[in-house]
């Protein structure tokens, strides 16, 4: 099982791009319904949120988070760069919890458009797209600087 | 024989040999097993913690997910399942200072937990920040579960260990039984059995020949072989040991001889019964050791000192001791003492009484004349021998020979010598004191010395007495002898330091008493003086002068003419031996002919004279001399030295015949051997040699002889002829002796003719043959040729005056 999830990590490496090629993704943005009352988030809460330790914010307001499509760059590129996990590593946490625990994993959106729907439409609702196509639907709450 | 001994079971060496193996096998089980259980115990613990942590680190992940996210379900989820180890007590997982999920079995009611055992807990990272502590997990251990794991765990691996403690027991129990005891015990019940005296050994144990059990029992067969052999030769000594001991004891305990055995003090270690009865030993009864110097010794620090010597030098000595005695009991011991090498010492005692007694009655003789009772020659030297001239005192030794004693004892035989002796004997034994002391040291010589003086004036007194005493006539068988004595005188130190020199110097002065006591009346002893040493040396140099003289042929012939007084012709010469001395001249024959018979020399010179006279007349007669030599011949050289075979061969050798040599003789040679000087001259005459008569008329001159002995010729002394006048006595003497021997048909010379007178006078009386002076005096052999010329001239001169 161990030399299966080593190798799978090498694999996942060696075909991870690196940051000096030039963006097939680009950077992602977390957004939220500016209804929601959400303001900026750190990087601990959006991990937290994300990876299912609370839904709910200090400030009293839940917030449901949603994924972009399992196979997605941008879903890929997000989790790399908030807690530096692969998303097979991502999948197998939330494995865990879903076989026995009673945590869910977040919603996924079937693309970046339909994101942008949700969240406009549910002000509990965060998730990320590109940061290009932020539009006045939504607010940022989180980016990670470079 | 030795004792045999049962050994209990107990006590042997199969049980103390496999008892103590099963005791320290047991006793080193029981200790290792405490430690085994120790160290499984505290093993056993450590595995379950190092179980536990190893538990905990596969659900770790998933604990940190559960906590991470919260999720009470998966929490619990992971508890139970850490549950289902039987080896966990509780499992609670925290999130933070909440209880996520607590799993615990119900409790038993007699655990046991170690206080000091620590529950396992994990702190719970965050999977995805890291080093972000987000709770942690905590597991509580079974312990009675560990515990009883544990304890079955150490008490099969304690059965185990004692089960190959057991096999371990057995097997070597068994192999030292098969391999070691079995045969030591074989072999000691072998051994308890075994009667070496009897021959018998050992058997090796079967398989045992290589190992150290066969090496022992050869070891103990050949020690045995040994013992037996030892003990039979210690058997055999101590036999012959015993004989030994019991036959010298019988010789100790039986011997004729006494033996004891002391060390070197004299202390008595043992003595056997000829001991006792020998010394005299008294019994004492004492514990007290006895002493070698117990019994009566004369003096017994010699018999010490003798002892002392042995020991000291380690050698035997030997020595006679005198044991005095009861009643003049006396006793004397011969003691022979040997070192035994250990201190002490060995001795024997004899009883040599008797051989002591012989020895000094033996000694005793040897230094005295049984005659007379005085001492001998050698009681003298013997009583004198230690003489020392500083320290002794001054004596006077006084030597006696009797004067005529030879011709009594040859006259009337020895028992009156002898009665001579004794008288002689007595009368000295009443002039001396009995402090002197008195020897007869020859025939009739005595020896006195007269202790305490040594002064002339004070000897000459008693040798006065004693000589006029000596000088009395002797009463024998009722017929009175007289006898003269000469006394020599000789002091002691002055005359000579020792005996036998003072005996010399009393000799020499005996000697010139003697030989003056003929022509005077001198008183009949004389004190020594170193005079007559020097006489004697004078006599003893000249002897050496003779002796150095005749061997170089010093002594000269002289031939004095005979002539024919009828005639007035040469008839012959007789020879006369001149001796031409380098220092004192022309020495006379009278002195030195007595002087050569002393000393032996009368024969050679003999032969000398007779060789050279016989050489000379040889050559004269070759020359046309008529004539004969005749040669004296003294009572010494007959008949041996001078033999008639001897005569006759010079003559033979010269081609002389017998009238040319003529041999005068003198009265002497017809005084002493009768038969033997007749022999002699008969010899000579029937071989044609003529005999002369020289010196005749101043001896005895007995007719008788001139009847028994058959003579040619005597020759007139001329002391007869010197005084020989017409009127005197002489005259008619010589005129008898010439009718006389006419008449026995002799022919006679006259010697000493020294003028015409005396010549004209024995002419007349009809003496044929005449010499002297007056006709020549002797000449040397060169001048005697011319001499006879002048001989035969004057008898031609007369005969034609006549």
């Amino acid at each position: 099982m161990k030399a299966i999830h080593t190798l799978l990590l090498i694999l996942l490496i060696l075909l991870i791009p690196t940051p000096g090629w030039p963006a097939t993704t680009e950077d992602w943005v977390l957004i939220a319904n500016p209804k929601a009352g959400i303001g900026r988030l750190t990087q601990d809460e959006v991990t937290n949120i994300f990876l299912g330790r609370y839904r709910r914010l200090a400030s009293g307001v839940t917030a449901e988070p949603l994924d972009q499509p399992a196979d997605s760059a941008l879903r890929a590129r997000f989790y790399r760069q908030l807690v530096d996990k692969s998303l097979a590593e991502i999948n197998a946490y939330w494995a865990r919890l879903v076989f026995s625990g009673k945590t869910r994993p977040p919603g996924v959106a079937s693309s970046s458009e339909d994101a942008m729907q949700r969240v406009s439409l549910h002000p509990e609702t965060l998730a990320y797209i590109e940061k290009s196509r932020v539009d006045a639907r939504v607010v940022v709450v989180f980016e990670i600087v470079e | 024989m030795a004792i045999r001994r049962i050994v209990p079971w107990s006590s042997g060496i199969v049980f103390r040999s496999l008892a103590a193996v099963a005791l320290i096998t047991l006793l080193l089980g029981g200790i290792s097993s405490i430690f085994i259980r120790d160290q499984i115990t505290a093993r056993g613990h450590e595995e379950a913690l190092q179980r536990l942590s190893e538990l905990l680190d596969t659900v770790e992940s998933t604990a940190s997910v559960a906590t991470f996210a919260n999720d009470e379900q998966l929490a619990s989820e992971v508890a139970q399942g850490l549950l289902r180890n039987s080896e966990v007590q509780r499992v609670i997982i925290s999130a933070g200072n909440t209880e996520l999920a607590r799993a615990e079995r119900s409790p038993q009611p007699d655990t046991t937990q170690p206080s000091n055992a620590p529950p396992v807990q994990r702190s719970l990272l965050s999977p995805f920040k890291k080093g972000d502590v987000i709770g942690s997990i905590r597991l509580e251990a079974n312990w009675d579960a560990i515990s009883s794991r544990v304890v079955a765990n150490s008490r099969q691996a304690i059965l185990t260990l004692l089960g190959q403690l057991l096999l371990v027991i057995g097997g070597t129990a068994g192999m030292v039984f098969l391999v070691v005891v079995r045969p030591i015990k074989a072999t000691s019940d072998r051994l308890h059995r075994l009667d070496p005296t009897n021959a018998g050994a050992l058997e090796i144990p079967e398989g045992h020949a290589g190992t150290e059990i066969g090496r022992l029992v050869s070891d103990i067969n050949g020690l045995t072989g040994r013992l037996v052999n030892t003990l039979n030769q210690e058997r055999e000594l101590r036999r012959q040991q015993e004989i030994g001991q019991r036959k010298y004891q019988d010789l100790f305990d039986h011997a004729s001889s006494g033996i004891f055995v002391t060390d070197t003090e004299g202390c008595l270690a043992s003595f056997n019964r000829a001991f006792v009865e020998l010394t005299r030993l008294v019994h004492v009864a004492t514990e007290q050791p006895r002493k070698l110097t117990e019994p009566g010794w004369d003096d017994h620090t010699q018999l010490l000192d003798l002892l002392r010597r042995s020991a000291d030098q380690q050698i035997s000595c030997e020595d006679d001791f005198l044991l005095c005695g009861r009643q003049g009991d006396e006793r004397w011991l011969h003691v022979a003492i040997m070192p035994l090498g250990d201190g002490s010492m060995q001795g024997t005692v004899t009883d040599v009484t008797a051989r002591k007694r012989e020895e000094i009655l033996a000694r005793r003789l040897v230094i005295t004349d049984s005659l007379t009772g005085f001492a001998n020659r050698e009681g003298l030297i013997q009583h004198y021998a230690m003489l020392n001239s500083v320290s002794d005192l001054p004596f006077t030794t006084v030597m006696i020979d009797l004067d005529g004693f030879k011709q009594i004892n040859d006259a009337k035989g020895f028992p009156v010598g002898d009665m001579v002796l004794m008288e002689v004997s007595r009368r000295i034994r009443r002039a001396t004191h009995p402090s002197d002391f008195l020897s007869r040291i020859g025939g009739d010589e005595f020896v006195l010395i007269f202790n305490g003086i040594s002064e002339r004036g004070a000897a000459a007194t008693r040798i006065e007495a004693l000589h006029a005493n000596l000088c009395e006539p002797y009463e024998l068988n009722h017929e009175s002898v007289s006898m003269g004595a000469s006394i020599g005188i000789a002091f002691f130190p002055q005359d000579g330091a020792n005996m036998s020199q003072l005996l010399r110097s009393a000799e020499l002065a005996l000697n010139s008493v003697r030989e003056s006591s003929r022509s005077a009346s001198l008183p009949g002893y004389r004190f020594f003086a170193p005079q007559l040493q020097a006489a004697v040396e004078h006599q003893r140099r000249l002897e050496d002068d003779l002796r150095h003289a005749v061997h170089n042929g010093e002594l000269r012939l002289a031939f004095q003419p005979i002539i024919d007084l009828h005639t007035g012709g040469l008839a012959g010469a007789e020879v006369l031996l001149r001796w031409p001395h380098a220092v004192r001249g022309l020495i006379s024959p009278e002195v030195f002919i007595p002087l050569a018979e002393r000393v032996g020399l009368i024969s050679e010179i003999g032969r000398q004279v007779l060789e050279e006279a016989c050489r000379q007349v040889a050559e004269w007669r070759r020359d046309g001399l008529n004539m004969y030599v005749s040669v004296n011949v003294s009572v010494s050289q007959i008949p041996d030295e001078l033999s008639p075979d001897a005569i006759l061969d010079v003559l033979q050798r010269f081609s002389l015949p017998a009238e040319a040599i003529v041999i005068e003789i003198t009265e002497g040679v017809l005084m002493g051997d009768i038969g033997a000087a007749q022999r002699w001259i008969e010899q000579l005459r029937a071989a044609g040699l003529r005999i002369y008569l020289d010196d005749f008329g101043t001896g005895y001159s007995s007719l008788s002889y001139l009847k028994r002995f058959p003579m040619d010729t005597v020759k007139i002394d001329k002391s007869f002829v010197i005084d020989m006048n017409a009127d005197n006595s002489d005259h008619t003497l010589v005129n008898t002796i010439i009718t006389m021997a006419g008449s026995l048909g002799l022919k006679v010379v006259a010697e000493g003719i020294e003028d015409a007178n005396q010549l004209a006078l024995l002419r007349k009386m009809g003496c044929g043959y005449g010499q002297g002076f007056f006709i020549s005096h002797p000449v040397a052999a060169a001048d005697f040729v011319a001499t006879a010329a002048r001989i035969n001239a004057t008898q031609a001169n007369t005969a034609s005056n006549s």
